[in-house]
Order: C-alpha cells, then sequence, then structure tokens
C-alpha cells in the first residue's frame, strides 16, 4: 500500500490535472478519483504480481503500456485510462484470458460474483475467434474444504500469495509451466490452515470453489445481512447470505480496523448448529409446550412468585439484552447477575496480522461494561454457590452460543440443581431438560444488537432471522413483555431503540447509536460527533 | 516401501558447501536437488520431500520448482533418457527420423519408457549444439550429429553397458 | 590492422582450456593489470568508450549498464553471468566455456573490479553438464592458484565465484528470469522496475553480463578502446562469435569482425547451402528474431544493420533454411518451441504462445483457413509490447514475419490440405507435391 509520506503528487489522469499522496499506485490514485481500472490478480492485502496485464494503462513515460497496479505515481506522469492504446491493451488481455477459459458459467458456482465474467461483460469481445481445442487441466481436492477446477484457472497466484503472506502456511503452489500452469499442493500436504476458506473468497474465477458451499445456491438468489461473526471476541465483519430460509454461506466483509479482508474457518463454516437437530425451537414447561405468545407471561409468573432470582448471563448476548436483563433484575429487589463463559479455546495469530482470539465468543466486554468487571469473577462464584446452597430460588440462565455442551460441566451440574430453572437455550440439552420454563434462545447470528470485541469496538449484529425459518420471538421481544406485564415499560422497542436506552442511561455507551456504529462499528471510547434529534420532532 | 532418505556424508558436506555460497538458504534449492537427484536416482515424491525437510522451506514450493524445470530426473524416467533436441535447426536435419528410428527400434514413442525400464523417449527443445545437428543428449552426455547408424550403434552400446544383449 | 581471433585462435588444440595454456598466452595479464593498476571509473569509461555492445541478445552497451549500479550502497553488489544459452540457433558461450574457460573468468575478474563487485555467479543451462565440469575445473584451478578468492592475483581485491546449473528453461536466459532461478526459485522474470542494476539478485544491484560480453574484455584492455572501436562498424565494434546451422555445408562458429555481410558468412565460411540447393528463408539472431527472405540476405551483420532491415543481431544463431523447407512447418516448429517455454506467468504470453502454435498445427495438418494467416498477426499484435518480459515478443517476431514473407507456402498448405510432410505421410486426401522436410 502506499507510503506514509504526505508529499502531494500532481499528475495527469485522463487529460485532467490531478494530485494525490506520493507513493501511490496508479491504480489507487486513479479509484480515489472515481476512476475503477479493472485487475485480476492485484489485491490491497497481498503483494503485488502484476502478471495478469489488465490494468494497462498508457503512459506518456514508456511507449508500451503500463500496468497500473505496481507503478506509482510522479509528477508530471499522464495516463490514459481509456486512450486507443490502453484500450486496446485491455481487450487484448481479455480475449486472452477467454480462449481457454470454459464455458463453464452454467456450472460453476462464481457466476454472479465472478470478476473475469464482470470484466468480461465490460470489456471483453461478444464473440471468440478461437477455434482451437481449449486446454485441460487438473480437477482435484487441494484439501478438506476446496476444490480446484484448474481448466478455469487464470494464474494470478492470488490464493498462493495468501497462503504465503497471510496465513503463512504456503500450502498452494504453481506448478508446471506455460499454459500448463496451474494452482496445486504438494502430494499428500492438502491445504488445511484456519484461514483457508479466504482463498475461495479472492479467487477471481470458478477455479477455487468451497465444498462448503459448492451446488448450494446461486449467489444472485441469496438473500444477505451486513452483520458479525459470533465465533470469538476478533468480531470479524461478515455478511451472512441465506436461500428460501436456510443460511448458505457466510463471507467477510473489509474492515481494515477488524478483519482486514478476511475470517477464519471456524466462523466461516459455523453456522450449522443453527439447524442442529437438537435445536430448542418451542417453548416447554415440565407440563408441556407453551405457545410463543404465552411465554412472556409465563416467565413473568415465574419471576413474580419467585423470593430470589439470580440471572445468569452468557458472552453471546449483545448489549440490548444484557441492558434489559440489568432492568429487569434491578427491578426485583434480591436479585443478582452473573454471567458464565465457555472454556478458552486456542488463540491463533498470523503472519500477515490476522487472529483467532482464543475467547471463543464476541460480547464478554460489553457484559463487563454492563454488569461490572466482577461479573464473571467473584459474582459467578457466589452466584454458583447461592444455587447449589439452595439460597437462590429461581435461576434464569441464558445458555445461549454455538456450541452444544451447554454452560460447561460447573455450570450445567448448578442448573440442574437448581430449585426452580428458567432457561433459555439454543440446544436442548442436561442443563435445560426438567426445567422449570425452556425457552428457545437466539443463536448469535440471528440477535440484532450490538457486541463489543475484545479491542473494545462496538460493532451491530444485524439479525439473519428474517432470512431464516426461526420465527419463535427473540429474547429482546420476550424481555421487554416480561417487562410491560411487570409494568417496567409501556411499549416495546426496537433492538436500536433498546440501544437507545442505553446509551442515555451509561457513561460508557454514551453518544453511540445504532446508526453511528454503521457497517463497520466504532471504538467504544470514541463518542461520535452528536447527529441529529430524537426521533418524531423534525 | 519407502525407506527413510538421507542424504550420505559426502552429500551431506557438499550440501553445507552450498549454503556458504549464497547469502539465502532458498538459494541452494536447484544445487540441492540435483545432489538429491544424484544420490536418490530421481526427484520423486519422496525425495522432494527430503529436501524441503531438510532446507526447511515449504513442500509446495519445492514442488512448484521441480514442476517448472524440465531437466531433473524426475520418478519413472527409464536408466537412459534419451532427449532428442527437436527444434528447427535439428528439424531441419532429421531429427524427426532419428525420434522415427528409435521408436521402430525400441517400440517407444515420445514419453514413454520401454518395458525393460532402460530406455526413455523424449523430445526436446535446443540443447544449443545446432552445429552438429541432429543431437541427443542421453542423461547427461552429448551424442551429436548422429546418422541413423548411429542411433543403431548407440542404442546397442548402452545395451551393453546396461549389461543386457541386444533385442 | 588485421582480424586476430581472441576466443577461437586455440580451440583446437588440445589443452587449450587448460590454466597453463592461457597463462602461456598471456592469459590473466590484464585481469592483473585491472586489480593493480587500473581504477575502477576508468574501466567503466574505456568499456563505454570501446562501445562494446551486449552479446546475450539486447545489445545493450556493456559500460553504459556497469554505470548504472549505484555507487554508494550498503548493500553488496552481484556479476550474474548469463551462460544460460538456449536461444535456438546459439551456441557460441558453450564453446567459450568448454574451450576458453579461463577466458571467461578474466573477464570476470575485470568487470567486478568496474564494478566493485566480490562474488560473482555463473548462470549455465543445465543441459550443458560437460561445459559445467570444465568450467568448475577451472574455477578450482583459478582458486588454487590464487586467481580467485581472497587476494586475486595478489592484490587486495576479494572475489569469489559460484557455478549454479539450471534444470531447464528457456526463460532463464532472461536476466530476472535467471536471477529468480539463482534465487531458488522458479525462474519466472521479474517486473521491472526496479531494474537489476539498482534491485536485482536478493535485492542487491545486480550486474547481468552474458559470456560472449564478459570474454571481450581482456583484448579491450589489452589494445584499447580506439583500437577495439575500429573492429567493425562504429556502433556495434568488435570480434564477434557468429553461430550458422541448418541447411548449409559447414555448420559452426565462426569468429568474424562485427558487420560481415551475411552472404559471405553462409556461402564463404559455412560453405553455402547444402546439396547445391538454393536458399529460400533465413533467421539472422536466434529464433527470435524476425526472418529473412532469400532476397533479403543483404544485409551485414551487425546491430544497427539488422535492425534497419526490420530484424536484428540478436544471439547471432544464423538458421539457414534451402527451398524444401516448408515455412508452416518451420512455423510450427518454433512457435511450438516458445509454447513450451514461456513460464506462464501473464496472460498475453501464456496464452498467445499456445494459441499460435494450435493455429500453426492447424495449418500444417490440412485444417487451415485463409483468415489463419491475419488472425496470426493480429495475435502477435495483441502479444507485443504487453507483457513481463521479452518472450512473447520473441514469439511474435518469427510468427508475424513468416506468415507475411512466406504466404505462398500458408495458400499452399491451406489449398490442398497441409503441409507437404503432412501430405506425404497422409495421402489419402490430396497428391499434393511430396518434399521432405
Amino acid at each position: 500500500m502506499s507510503d506514509t509520506s504526505n508529499e502531494l503528487i500532481s499528475w495527469n489522469l485522463n487529460g485532467e490535472v490531478v494530485q494525490n499522496e506520493s507513493g501511490m499506485t496508479i491504480m489507487e490514485a486513479a479509484k480515489a478519483h472515481g476512476i475503477e481500472i479493472p485487475c485480476f490478480c492485484y489485491h490491497p492485502g497481498l503483494s503485488i504480481a502484476g502478471n495478469c496485464r489488465i490494468c494497462m494503462v498508457e503512459s506518456n513515460r514508456s511507449p508500451k503500456p503500463i500496468i497500473s497496479c505496481s507503478e506509482r505515481i510522479a509528477e508530471g506522469l499522464e495516463i490514459q485510462t481509456d486512450s486507443e492504446k490502453a484500450v486496446d491493451a485491455r481487450d487484448s488481455v481479455m480475449e486472452f484470458q477467454l480462449i481457454n477459459h470454459p464455458l463453464d458459467c452454467p456450472v460453476c458456482d462464481k457466476a454472479g460474483e465472478c470478476v473475469l465474467q464482470d470484466h468480461s461483460y465490460e470489456h471483453g469481445p461478444d464473440r471468440s475467434r478461437f477455434v482451437e481445442d481449449k486446454n485441460i487441466r487438473h480437477t482435484k481436492e487441494l484439501g478438506p474444504t476446496i476444490d480446484i477446477w484448474g481448466n478455469r484457472c487464470i494464474v494470478c497466484t492470488r490464493c498462493v500469495r495468501f497462503c504465503d503472506e497471510i496465513s503463512g502456511t504456503s500450502e498452494l503452489c504453481v506448478v508446471e509451466r506455460g499454459d500448463r500452469s496451474v494452482v496445486d499442493v504438494f502430494p499428500g500436504i492438502p491445504i488445511d490452515n484456519a484461514m483457508a476458506g479466504n482463498t475461495v473468497d479472492i479467487c477471481p474465477v470458478g477455479a477455487l470453489i468451497s465444498t462448503d458451499f459448492k451446488y448450494e445456491a446461486r449467489v444472485w438468489n441469496m438473500d444477505r445481512t451486513t452483520s458479525v461473526c459470533g465465533g470469538c471476541s476478533r468480531g470479524c465483519n461478515v455478511e451472512v447470505e441465506a436461500l428460501d430460509g436456510f443460511v448458505k454461506r457466510l463471507m467477510p466483509r473489509e474492515n481494515l480496523d477488524v478483519n482486514d479482508w478476511w475470517m477464519c474457518d471456524h466462523g466461516r463454516y459455523g453456522w450449522r448448529h443453527l439447524y442442529a437437530d437438537s435445536r430448542q425451537v418451542t417453548a416447554q414447561t415440565t407440563e408441556g409446550s407453551v405457545l410463543p405468545a404465552e411465554a412472556s407471561k409465563a416467565l413473568q409468573q415465574t419471576l413474580e412468585s419467585s423470593s430470589s432470582t439470580g440471572f445468569l448471563v452468557d458472552p453471546f448476548m449483545t448489549c440490548e439484552e444484557l441492558h434489559l436483563v440489568k432492568q429487569l433484575a434491578d427491578s426485583m429487589t434480591g436479585s443478582r447477575v452473573a454471567g458464565w463463559l465457555p472454556a478458552d479455546g486456542t488463540e491463533e495469530s498470523f503472519p500477515g496480522g490476522f487472529t483467532i482470539s482464543a475467547a471463543k465468543y464476541p460480547n464478554r466486554k460489553g457484559v463487563e461494561e454492563i454488569f461490572g468487571a466482577d461479573v464473571f469473577g467473584s459474582a459467578a462464584s457466589t452466584l454458583l454457590n447461592d444455587i447449589t446452597s439452595g439460597s437462590v430460588d429461581t435461576v434464569v440462565a441464558f445458555v445461549g452460543g454455538h456450541g452444544f455442551d451447554g454452560a460447561g460441566a460447573e455450570w450445567n451440574a448448578a442448573l440442574s440443581s437448581a430449585k426452580n430453572r428458567v432457561v433459555f437455550t439454543t440446544q436442548q440439552g442436561a442443563w435445560s431438560e426438567g426445567a422449570h420454563l425452556v425457552l428457545p434462545a437466539t443463536a448469535p447470528l440471528e440477535k440484532e444488537g450490538v457486541w463489543i470485541n475484545e479491542d473494545n469496538r462496538a460493532q451491530r449484529v444485524r439479525s439473519c432471522r428474517s432470512l431464516t425459518d426461526q420465527n419463535f420471538p427473540s429474547e429482546l421481544v420476550i424481555l421487554q413483555e416480561v417487562q410491560a406485564h411487570m409494568e417496567l415499560r409501556s411499549r416495546s422497542l426496537s433492538a436500536a431503540g433498546v440501544f437507545r436506552e442505553l446509551s442515555e442511561s451509561s457513561s460508557a455507551f454514551e453518544g453511540h447509536s445504532h446508526s453511528s456504529l454503521g457497517d463497520h462499528g466504532t471504538p467504544l471510547s470514541q463518542k461520535p460527533a452528536a447527529v441529529g434529534s430524537e426521533g418524531g420532532e423534525s | 516401501m519407502t525407506e527413510t532418505l538421507a542424504f550420505s556424508s559426502e552429500a551431506m558436506k557438499k550440501y553445507e558447501w552450498l549454503l556458504t555460497r549464497y547469502p539465502t538458504r532458498q538459494a541452494a534449492l536447484l544445487p540441492t536437488l540435483r545432489i538429491a537427484e544424484s544420490e536418490f536416482g530421481e526427484l520423486g515424491v519422496p525425495q522432494m520431500r527430503y529436501v524441503a525437510d531438510l532446507m526447511e522451506i515449504p513442500p509446495a514450493l519445492v514442488f512448484g520448482v521441480v514442476t517448472f524445470y524440465t531437466h531433473y530426473r524426475r520418478a519413472g524416467v527409464g536408466t537412459y533418457h534419451l532427449q532428442v533436441c527437436s527444434t528447427l535447426s535439428c528439424a531441419l536435419r532429421g531429427a524427426g527420423d532419428v525420434v522415427q528410428r528409435i521408436t521402430e527400434r525400441l517400440g517407444i514413442g515420445t514419453g514413454e519408457t520401454s518395458e525393460c525400464g532402460l530406455f526413455t523417449l523424449s523430445k526436446v527443445e535446443c540443447l544449443g549444439s545446432c552445429d552438429t545437428a541432429p543431437v541427443i543428449q542421453c542423461n547427461d552426455d552429448y551424442h551429436e550429429g548422429l546418422s541413423l547408424e548411429d542411433v543403431d550403434a548407440l542404442i546397442q552400446q548402452l545395451r551393453d553397458e546396461a549389461g543386457k544383449g541386444s533385442a | 590492422m588485421s582480424f586476430r581471433k581472441i576466443f577461437t585462435q586455440h580451440i583446437h588444440e588440445e589443452k587449450c582450456h587448460s590454466l597453463s595454456f592461457y597463462q602461456k598466452n598471456g592469459g590473466y595479464e590484464q585481469a592483473r593489470k585491472s586489480l593493480h593498476d587500473w581504477q575502477p571509473d576508468d574501466l567503466i569509461e574505456t568499456v563505454k568508450a570501446a562501445n562494446l555492445r551486449g552479446r546475450g541478445g539486447a545489445g545493450f552497451p556493456t559500460g553504459v549498464k556497469w554505470g548504472f549500479v549505484p555507487k554508494n550502497t550498503d548493500k553488496p553488489k552481484y556479476l550474474a553471468v548469463n551462460a544460460d544459452e538456449s536461444e535456438p540457433g546459439t551456441f557460441k558461450d558453450r564453446l567459450i566455456m568448454e574451450k576458453n574457460p579461463h577466458l571467461l573468468l578474466e573477464g570476470i575478474i575485470i568487470s567486478c573490479k568496474a564494478v566493485g563487485i566480490h562474488h560473482a555467479y555463473i548462470y549455465i543451462r543445465g543441459e550443458f553438464v560437460f561445459a559445467a565440469n570444465r568450467l568448475q575445473n577451472a574455477i578450482d584451478r583459478a582458486y588454487s592458484e590464487g586467481i580467485l578468492g581472497e587476494n586475486c592475483l595478489g592484490s587486495d581485491f576479494t572475489l569469489d565465484v559460484t557455478l549454479h546449473r539450471g534444470a531447464g528453461a528457456y526463460i532463464c536466459g532472461e536476466e530476472t528470469g535467471m536471477l529468480s532461478s539463482l534465487e531458488g526459485d522458479r525462474g519466472q522474470p521479474k517486473l521491472k522496475p526496479p531494474f537489476p542494476a539498482v534491485e536485482g539478485l536478493f535485492g542487491c544491484p545486480t550486474v547481468v553480463n552474458n559470456v560472449e560480453t564478459l570474454a571481450n574484455l581482456p583484448y579491450i584492455l589489452e589494445i584499447g578502446a580506439e583500437a577495439y572501436g575500429k573492429i567493425g562498424p562504429e556502433k556495434s565494434p568488435g570480434p564477434k562469435l557468429f553461430c550458422v546451422s541448418g541447411h548449409v555445408e559447414k555448420p559452426g562458429v565462426f569468429e568474424l569482425p562485427m558487420g560481415i555481410s551475411l552472404r559471405t558468412l553462409i556461402d564463404e565460411h559455412a560453405g553455402g547451402v547444402w546439396k547445391g540447393r538454393k536458399l529460400k528463408a533465413v533467421i539472422p539472431g536466434g529464433s527470435s528474431a524476425h526472418v529473412l527472405r532469400a532476397d533479403e540476405c543483404d544485409v551485414d551483420m551487425d546491430i544497427e544493420s539488422l535492425a534497419a532491415a526490420g530484424t536484428m543481431l540478436g544471439s547471432a544463431g544464423v538458421i539457414v533454411m534451402d527451398e524444401t523447407t516448408c515455412m508452416v512447418d518451420a512455423l510450427l516448429n518454433i512457435m511450438r518451441f516458445y509454447h513450451h517455454e514461456s513460464c506462464g506467468q501473464c496472460t498475453p504470453c501464456r496464452e498467445g504462445t499456445g494459441w499460435l502454435e494450435k493455429i500453426a498445427h492447424r495449418i500444417a495438418i490440412g485444417e487451415g483457413r485463409m483468415e489463419d494467416m491475419d488472425l496470426v498477426t493480429e495475435v502477435c499484435d495483441r502479444m507485443v509490447g504487453k507483457t513481463i518480459c521479452a518472450l512473447a515478443d520473441a514469439a511474435a517476431f518469427p510468427a508475424e514475419s513468416i506468415v507475411n514473407k512466406f504466404r505462398e507456402d500458408f495458400v499452399a498448405a491451406i489449398e490442398n490440405g497441409g503441409s507437404p510432410a503432412w501430405i506425404k505421410r497422409h495421402p489419402a486426401s490430396t497428391g499434393g507435391a511430396a518434399t521432405h522436410v
């Protein structure tokens, strides 16, 4: 990327004198002026290869066209991106890219998000004059999650560079020479690192295919939600894509402050728990089902008949859900709140700077911000004792997340021994079996609200529930209905509304709003400038 | 089936000397592959893996390097690799006839190995001996200015060398 | 001044490659002087003044190239000797390495002194096993006699020379392809800028020189730049090794002054077209050069004259084709070479070289169309000037010149159902004149 030098360079872009910071490449600088020069091999997160040649432009400093991805702007440089010479260069490369490329679009997963299709449409010839036999290259498994359809490979080397520079695992290489060259792995050493799925994202054609997503959906038929992964405290920005009510795929979104362009495979492929057979989808008491419309009433009655209540929150809950629990707890004398944490997993850090947190949950910071720093420490040990000793009458436990082992052995045992239990749970298990009231919990991806990642960045998770078949009222709705029954509030609010309440009552959250957090989040400590007025008034 | 591969102490000394000639370890890769080729007789998957582990560089990198070049002795090549130069100057002076003669005498086509495992026939590009066309490189040795009779004689000579009589 | 041979004067003598022979005939004297008596800048200026042009194919002025290396740098500087000789029709560097290896080493010493280099790598193509052994022996002898290593020839200059064998790739003759291969990677050319003189081998300033270029240096120091500059034409002077192969009576390497006429070279030195046949086509500078028709061969063999004639001196690999040659087959042969040798990095070359071979093949086997001739020209046009290195140009130049200068051969193949050799092997469709290539 560009130097840190601040010196401005004057140069000429398509006849217009423009200025950009010294050190920028022609492509980057042109983009800053709204001119998108096409590319295949260039990627802002990887080293420059300069092999696809599609980004060639005309330069006054060279009789031949030059590539704009690697050459930098200079004082007095004149660049034409659409002159006859530049267009001829681009058209030439397009024609060469297409002569051996198989007409696989009707059966290729990449269709609809394929850079070659896009550039072909913009810049390519509308017919081929190649009447020869096309090249044949291998189709094979490169690893447990990645296949390669070698006929489609344009040898841009993005995937190879990714494995060398970002994951640092170097499983991929180009083999052979000339038009026989193709991406491959060393025989017996498949690509199998925790960031492997990113190679499929960055492949500009349908050569690298995700076995998880293969043949699952046409990308233009999917609905998508801009959200955040709940797999760990990194909080990678993602896009959740679903077809006809089923999540099909997670894709990373660019956020240079959180995850660059990447996400890990644990998060990427970690959505199947949404559809596990053990998913809790109905409300239950020991006597049988509870209708969705009666769930909040059932909970309210349980709470009002409890002499002392303990709330056990989890680090998957949004700040909004946590705020509602706090409001409930504060209104009930003798109640207390503690939190449980899943056991730490493995932290993984990669040479390119990407890290996977050992903390396999998204919102520990949110819980601590709302309930205090000891919520997982002394408050938790106290509540645990109180439950096992029986001095807490009713426990309301939130056992959410993406795992299948409840709140961990210790808490599961404590919950099973509680006098009265209300359990919000994503999966059925011993911790909820026989409980006084079991309610379905939203899985992390199904939540609407705010999580705070390990860098104290507040980000919005946007529910994918509208994309899926999960339709039991969420905790956000249920808890507000309970509060309404207990006359703690007069009307239920959206998640944005609850967050507004939170920001008005807490100095840590003061000044923030869903809209100010936007799609990329904000550090919690960075107060946004005041925008607009309260809703309703003009 | 696979015994543990290892460089002899002599080969290891050569390898260590090589490392002193380059500022990076990876720069010694091509010559180290030559040592391995000589030690192990061929560069197949286990041999490439050995070199990668010895040099502490990714096996995929070694694989990409070995498959890029044409002159390393890959797995499955016969005892005598008959590489017939087929680029223009040799083609103009009968390289095609040389290939045909070898096919007739040995019953193998381009890219094939004789059943006895003695001979592999390949067409290669310019060997840099155009004034003595046509030329065959057999393993390391150039055989230049070949008439068809010379080709027959070469095959016989190689057979004798390998201790087998003529077919 | 009559022409004196400096490369090949002793090549028929039995021990011409040995150190003692070389020293007995005045070898290493100029290297000794360069180390003890010359200033580096004066060496560079002398080579510039002599107008020594690179002998690898590009013909870049050697002294000027040396001058590009930054003087003030903390990084080590390297000399990478290009002994990859893989241009079809070229076999001159091999002769020097096998018969006169110490001449190369002496040239290396002089160039390293001039530029301040203390480590030279000789990149020799993998197939040249005999030459590599000869060269390694020469290097070992030079080390043991104090000619290389610390205190070269009794001076305070240290020079290490390492012989590095390639493994079969024409593209490693391209300067940055060679550097990639030296660094232990696939021999893929690098993006330029930066240029090797500034950022080359291992990211350090590197001079890349051809074997024959370096072999000129002792002679330049011996007779001086002015006298050297008078050998042959002013703009590309000096003694030159010309390679002649193909349909001639006496193929071989001929040491002659730059500027000799192509006709003289073929007819007088190489014995003329063989078997009493007529000349049809000549490639003057290795297969990457535009081909010449027989009536275009009244041209002098030097850089400027051949450039003016629409071709190039290149590696001075002259390939002669007689009247029986089908130029469709010649095209197919050459295109197969470039298709095989393309490294595959960049799109126009990777795809274009394959396309050109496939078109040539289709015409040769009788499935050509009239529009294929223009198609070849257009494909070539789309390749030239758009790639990381010049291999695409090197494929395009012979293709477009052959197709356009020998249209009659292509028309015949298209109309008759293939090249004559193809028809001979497959007589079923037509009975064309059966001539053998």
